[in-house]
């Protein structure tokens, strides 16, 4: 394989972009009901799901592996048959719509280039099916060859070119269709750390700037909340959240889309009073606050007060802390683990175990194990959820 | 040595890691032992033999009769039949291999089992089993073409011969294509579907482009099997004389072993050139996956547009199939088959009782001891060509295989020139006569030699196949914690590679039972093989004999071949298997 | 007793081979001195089954281990070939006298003319003492009376009848080449034509339209017929007796008016051979009546050359016939050149 070199990560040509975008919005995809058993098991691989994808959305299904995210990409696509429920491209239904047939271009995990054609025959490959005149298609194709960065490798064999380089000709492939809407199949699992986040960012601006619906499988959450528009959590065949990014992070639907995105201390806490709808008071780590709350908790519910590592709050144990934070319980440092930009301590509590994440620490800053320091939560971070017995 | 705990008071010697050395070439005293001796066992199975048969060919009458090879109108009348026999073998082998495979991978259907067994019985089926079915069933007076048709069809000559050959060695293409069209990544046809193309056009398209290497190997494989096989043209000839005859003849018939050594040089040198083309350049150019790792499986068609004539034509062929095979056995129980259907226990009596059961049981015997020989051979030379040689694995590799690539009338001529009398270098006999009826063991150990040699290329491709799947790093892992190359090979490698060896093992003990063509040549009054007596049987119109020698012969390799496989996994390996 | 090297050996299967030793054997004696040899090989090229039956019982009757291969006559010379100097073999039984005067030829004959060959018809001996003959054979139609039916035709008498435009794409014989069958067919029409090669090889250019495929196996354009697949075919009356026995029934033998040659099966003894006197009393033992008396017990109907020996009704009654009696050295000497000639004047044109 070519060793990567800077053309790789060098951005797509943006002017060309411009020309190259339609203009109305494309593709509504709407799910109803729509269930997937496989044969010889009894449960669902998707279960009675429903979401409706707006025309130009960036939507990302996310979950561990098995939640049956692929399952309905691929139902969605026509790959699969739907055991149950329906799959609609604006207002028509395309259950009985063969895959070849549906407005719609895939990416896939292994970018499932043709491996006996050239760069540019495989990207004309599905312009040719269309029989589209020679010179409009040899248009077409140098199009999205010099959108992608390609020229220079047109002529080349798959094999020859690097992962990153892989992935932008299957996703030229997909965009010179034209589609209604794009499929993502975690296309950016096979690469290394680096080029997975330039290959997002490029994924990202190509969408923004073309508005074609998206549809994006991954079980990386960083790509999720950065790529989104909205994102759809699943596990075990079910929809857990459907939110935008921030919401999904600062209001989980769950505990486990709250353990799933990012990390959680999940620490007992018990309510104290209903102040509004969504607000409460609870008392939490040897303290009386005032927190936002899921809908379904009432003042009988048993609750979990869910607090990010990074809204965990420090200092020495006599001293004050700094703004109007809470002043919570004494904790005894037990891990240390330097990230670069942050530094995340394991802490006992009372209370039990939390977890506490700062950022761009200085050196003298570090706490070493062992420490005693009293641990607050920052105002108004932490998310009331009910405990249920699952979790 | 100090005793203190400070850390860091030593500095550290040398900070950068080690080099990695691949250890690529042989260092180690013992695997320059183990190549020497491979060596010798190489040049004592192959090498000498050949050397003695092209000597023989070279010299008067071998030389008068190779120039009149290209000369006579007669022998390229001959040279013509050979190859368009090959090229009929090759084409029509390779068609049925694919359409078995691609309904076995890819439709949807019941009894796939069935229809893998179907493929594999030619196998372990000796040589003149299809040729004389297809006599009685659908020769002249053929109890199909005759009895229910009324024709009077004439399967003598190129018809019947390409028909019984493709039958006889469809299964080779059928496992290289089945291999092919499983290890396809499933992605390409659904991303092909995703661009617009229907299931056909992906066929087209896609799949069948992404085969051609592996159809390309099934024809070149097929084309030197068809003009190498000696057993089918003798019974099914007829008219039609081809190069394995004709050098058959001239040794059998005019008593010139020279002409017929320089006949079968003229076989063997298209052999070994396909053979390489084959090994070097059509497997450098298979693609079948290049991005990334296939994921997902193939979805199995059921649309009828596909299944019904695909399924027709296995089915039909099928059937043909289970009619030769249910001939042969059933021949066995008749008087006389196709003439008199008398049912009688009288051929079996003779075979497993009479003049035929000392060479069931001669043949079973020197078959099991050359196979295990074979076997680990075979895979002795693909540890040494997969790890431990450089620069000179290809030539070791390629010699290896030319057991299997020089056709067997070569290499029975060959042995009977070089160990019927004892061999001398520079006048010091270094080894007894090994062949014929004065030798050491009766002669038997030249024909296990030659079995061995048939046998050890099919292990030595599996082998090397299977090693090339184990990456290096596990058997360097045993080596840095103490172990020499003898003991990973043994604890570490050998139980990876056992579904390999054990297939290895199991196909030379089914090739050495139904291997005739080397043998002719070789039996002596001590030894009696079946195959050879097979065709003595078919030649004197016994077919009731001949049915009921196949009938078991096949029964003993099956029967064999399932013991050598719980002996491996059971004994040799203690019932640890290695599940992939 | 011993045992020969193969049993010896780790190889249990040896244990098989023995056919047996047995208890009352009588040493023989040839030229008045008792045979030191307790064991022998010999090439058998007549079928399998008689070969079984002669080892057992020369090796019952005297003791001596008697060990076979079955091989025709152009491999027994090609495997003489090949061992030079040091056979692997003692003896020759059987095959035809061609044979063993064209390995005589190559100086792997032992002359040897036992006493007990006084006995046997000069013309069945050749008086050098290269071979003795131990049965002849003569060549006849098989001809398979359902497809004569169907093709119209009756059994043909004459080799002229052979000629008949019926009998096209139903006729069979082997390749003169490899069989000695066949070659006997073609040296009886250079002797029917007083020894005219060319009009000989006219002759069987005019029967090549008639031929359905000339066969490796001498016997196999018998067992065609047997099967059905042609009318009739050129073998020796003996090969058509024993498939007739064997289930063909619709078989029938005839035989040529004009005449024809026979073959006469023979014995001979091996230069170097490493048991000499257990061969040499083999052949005495190959031509007495008794021995010659097996044949016919195994299916073999060929006519035994001891006059003492037994005429069963399968077999042919020779006074019968009309026998040419030809030079068989002059015959083998022939067989090279004729049988080229054959390859590419006859077999090759075009069929009609």
């Amino acid at each position: 394989m070519a060793a990567r070199t800077a053309a790789d990560t060098s951005t797509i040509g943006l002017s060309e972009l411009d020309e190259f975008r339609t203009d109305e919005p494309t593709g509504r995809i709407t799910l109803r009901s729509l269930t997937k058993r496989y044969a010889g098991s009894d449960i669902a691989a998707v279960n009675a799901i429903d979401l409706e994808i707006r025309a130009g959305e960036f939507v990302t299904l996310l979950g561990p592996s098995g939640c049956g995210k692929t399952s309905t990409l691929r139902m969605i696509a026509g790959f699969e048959q739907p055991s149950d429920g329906e799959v609609r491209l604006d207002e028509f239904v395309m259950n009985t719509v063969p895959p070849n047939k549906r407005p719609m271009s895939m990416v896939f995990q292994s970018y499932a280039l043709f491996p006996h054609l050239s760069v540019r025959e495989n990207v004309a490959y599905g312009l040719r099916l269309k029989k589209t005149p020679e010179a409009r298609l040899k248009e077409e194709v140098d199009t999205i060859l010099t959108i992608m960065n390609l020229d220079a490798y047109a002529d080349r064999a798959p094999h020859q070119l690097s992962g990153g380089q892989q992935q932008r000709v299957a996703l030229a492939r997909a965009l010179v269709m034209r589609p209604k809407v794009l499929l993502f199949d975690e296309p950016l699992s096979n690469l290394d750390a680096k080029l997975r986040i330039t290959m997002r960012n490029e994924i990202h601006r190509l969408q923004r700037r073309l508005g074609i619906t998206s549809i994006f499988v991954t079980h990386d959450q960083d790509e999720a909340m950065t790529l989104s528009d909205r994102v759809v959590v699943m596990n075990r065949g079910r929809i857990e959240q459907i939110d935008s990014p921030d919401v999904v992070y600062r209001r989980p639907a769950s505990v486990f889309v709250a353990d799933f995105i990012g990390r959680a201390n999940f620490l007992d806490a018990s309510a104290v009073a209903m102040v509004a709808p969504g607000r409460m008071t609870v008392h939490v780590l040897g303290q009386t606050i005032e927190v936002s709350s899921h809908p379904d908790v009432t003042i009988d519910s048993k609750i979990l007060l869910m607090i990010r590592p990074e809204s965990v709050r420090l200092s020495p144990v006599e001293a004050p802390v700094d703004g109007a934070d809470v002043r919570g319980d004494i904790g005894r440092v037990t891990n240390v683990m330097f990230h670069g930009d942050t530094v995340e301590y394991e802490i006992e509590t009372a209370s039990g175990s939390i977890i506490a994440s700062v950022s761009d620490p200085s050196v003298s800053e570090i706490l070493e194990p062992m420490a005693v320091v009293r641990v607050g939560l920052a105002t108004d971070r932490g998310w009331v959820l009910p405990a249920t017995d699952r979790d | 040595m100090t005793t203190t705990l400070e850390k860091a008071a030593e500095p550290i010697a040398d900070l950068s890691p080690a080099p990695r050395v691949r250890q690529r070439k042989a260092r180690d005293t013992s695997v320059i032992i183990l190549v020497t001796i491979v060596v010798i066992v190489l040049l004592l199975l192959i090498g000498y033999p050949l050397i003695t048969l092209l000597g023989a060919a070279g010299s008067e009458k071998g030389l008068a009769a190779l120039g009149a090879v290209f000369t006579d109108p007669g022998n390229l009348r001959i040279i013509g039949n050979t190859v368009l026999l090959g090229l009929c073998v090759g084409v029509c082998g390779t068609l049925v291999g694919f359409l078995f495979a691609y309904a076995q991978v890819r439709l949807q259907f019941r009894g796939k089992k069935a229809l893998h067994l179907l493929a594999m019985i030619p196998i372990v089926a000796p040589p003149f089993a299809v040729a004389t079915a297809v006599i009685t069933l659908f020769g002249r007076n053929g109890m199909v073409t005759n009895g229910i048709f009324g024709w009077q069809a004439d399967v003598y000559g190129l018809p019947g011969l390409v028909i019984v050959l493709t039958l006889s060695f469809f299964p080779v293409s059928y496992m290289n294509l089945k291999g092919m069209l499983e290890s396809l990544d499933p992605s390409l046809d659904e991303a092909a579907a995703g661009l617009g193309a229907s299931k056909l056009r992906t066929f087209f398209s896609v799949t069948l482009p992404m085969l051609v290497p592996g159809l390309a190997g099934s024809f070149l494989l097929l084309f030197v099997e068809g003009i190498a096989d000696l057993a089918n043209p003798l019974v099914l000839g007829g008219d039609f004389t081809v190069l394995s005859t004709r050098a058959y003849l001239a040794v059998t018939g005019e008593y010139n072993t020279a002409a017929g050594a320089a006949y079968s040089l003229v076989i063997l040198l298209p052999a070994v050139l396909v053979f390489l083309v084959q090994r070097y350049w059509v497997s450098r150019k298979s693609v079948v996956t290049v991005t990334g790792k296939p994921t997902g499986t193939t979805e199995l068609i059921a649309a009828s547009s596909i299944r019904v004539p695909v399924l027709t034509l296995v089915g039909l062929l099928s059937l043909f199939i289970v009619m030769i095979y249910a001939t042969v056995l059933v021949g066995g129980f008749v008087k006389v088959p196709g003439v008199n259907n008398e049912f009688t226990l009288d051929h079996f009596t003779f075979v497993l009782a009479g003049i035929g059961s000392k060479a069931m049981v001669d043949t079973t015997v020197l078959a099991i001891i050359a196979a295990p020989v074979g076997g680990v051979l075979g895979m002795v030379i693909a540890w040494l060509v997969v790890r431990k040689l450089g620069r000179m694995a290809g030539v070791m590799d390629f010699i290896g295989m030319l057991g299997l690539a020089v056709p067997g009338t070569v290499l029975g001529i060959g042995y009977a020139l070089a160990y019927m009398t004892p061999t001398t270098v520079f006048g010091v006999q270094i080894l007894p006569a090994l062949a014929g009826g004065s030798a050491a063991f009766a002669g038997g150990l030249a024909i296990v030699m030659v079995y061995i040699t048939r046998s050890l290329p099919s292990g030595q491709r599996s082998g090397i196949s299977s090693l090339q799947q184990i990456h290096p790093a596990i058997e360097e892992a045993s080596t840095s914690l103490g172990a020499g190359s003898g003991t990973t090979f043994r604890k570490v490698t050998l139980p990876l590679i056992q579904t390999a060896l054990i297939s290895g093992v199991t196909f030379a003990f089914a090739r050495s039972m139904t291997t005739l063509s080397p043998i002719v040549f070789l039996t002596t009054p001590g030894t009696k093989i079946m195959t050879s007596q097979i065709l003595a049987e078919v030649e004197s119109g016994r077919f009731g004999n001949a049915f009921a020698y196949c009938t078991v012969l096949i029964a003993i390799v099956l029967c064999l071949i399932l013991l050598f496989n719980v002996i491996i996994r059971k004994v040799v390996f203690r019932g640890r298997t290695h599940r992939r | 007793m011993k045992r020969s090297a193969f049993a010896g050996a780790a190889l249990i299967g040896a244990a098989a081979l023995l056919t047996g030793c047995s208890g009352a054997a009588e040493t023989p004696t040839v030229d008045g001195e008792a045979v030191a040899d307790t064991e022998l090989n010999f090439i058998c090229s007549p079928q399998e089954d008689w070969c079984q039956a002669v080892a057992a019982a020369f090796t019952a009757e005297t003791g001596i281990q008697a060990n076979y291969v079955r091989l025709s006559g152009g491999e027994a010379i090609a495997r003489l070939s090949a061992t030079g100097d040091t056979p692997e073999f003692d003896a020759w039984f059987g095959g035809g006298a061609d044979g063993h005067i064209a390995a005589d030829e190559a100086r792997f004959i032992e002359h040897y003319t036992s006493p007990n060959a006084d006995v046997i018809p000069a013309e069945y001996k050749d008086a050098d003492g290269t071979w003795t003959g131990i049965y002849v054979g003569a060549l006849s139609f098989c001809s398979n009376t359902d497809v004569l039916d169907q093709i119209g035709a009756d059994a043909p008498e004459s080799w002229q009848d052979l000629l008949d435009p019926a009998f096209k794409s139903n006729i069979a014989m082997a390749h003169p080449g490899t069989s000695g069958t066949s070659y006997q067919t073609l040296w009886t029409q250079v002797e029917l034509n007083d020894g005219d090669e060319d009009a000989a090889m006219d002759y069987f250019s005019k029967l090549h339209s008639n031929v359905l495929q000339y066969s490796k196996s001498g016997s196999a354009p018998g067992q065609m017929a047997g099967r059905g697949e042609i009318a009739t075919g050129i073998i020796f009356a003996q090969d058509c007796q024993k498939f007739i026995n064997e289930g063909f029934t619709n078989l029938t033998t005839t035989f040529p008016e004009e005449g024809m040659t026979y073959e006469v099966g023979a014995v001979s003894l091996l230069k170097n051979a490493k048991h000499p006197s257990a061969a040499k009393a083999f052949i005495g033992w190959s031509l007495t009546a008794d021995a010659q008396n097996i044949a016919p017990t195994v299916g073999t109907y060929s006519v035994p050359t001891n006059p003492d020996a037994d005429i069963t009704d399968d077999m042919v009654d020779l006074t019968e016939l009309n026998l040419i009696h030809a030079d068989i050295a002059e015959q083998g000497e022939k067989r090279a050149e004729l049988t080229a000639r054959f390859d590419s004047q006859v077999a090759p044109a075009p069929k009609e």
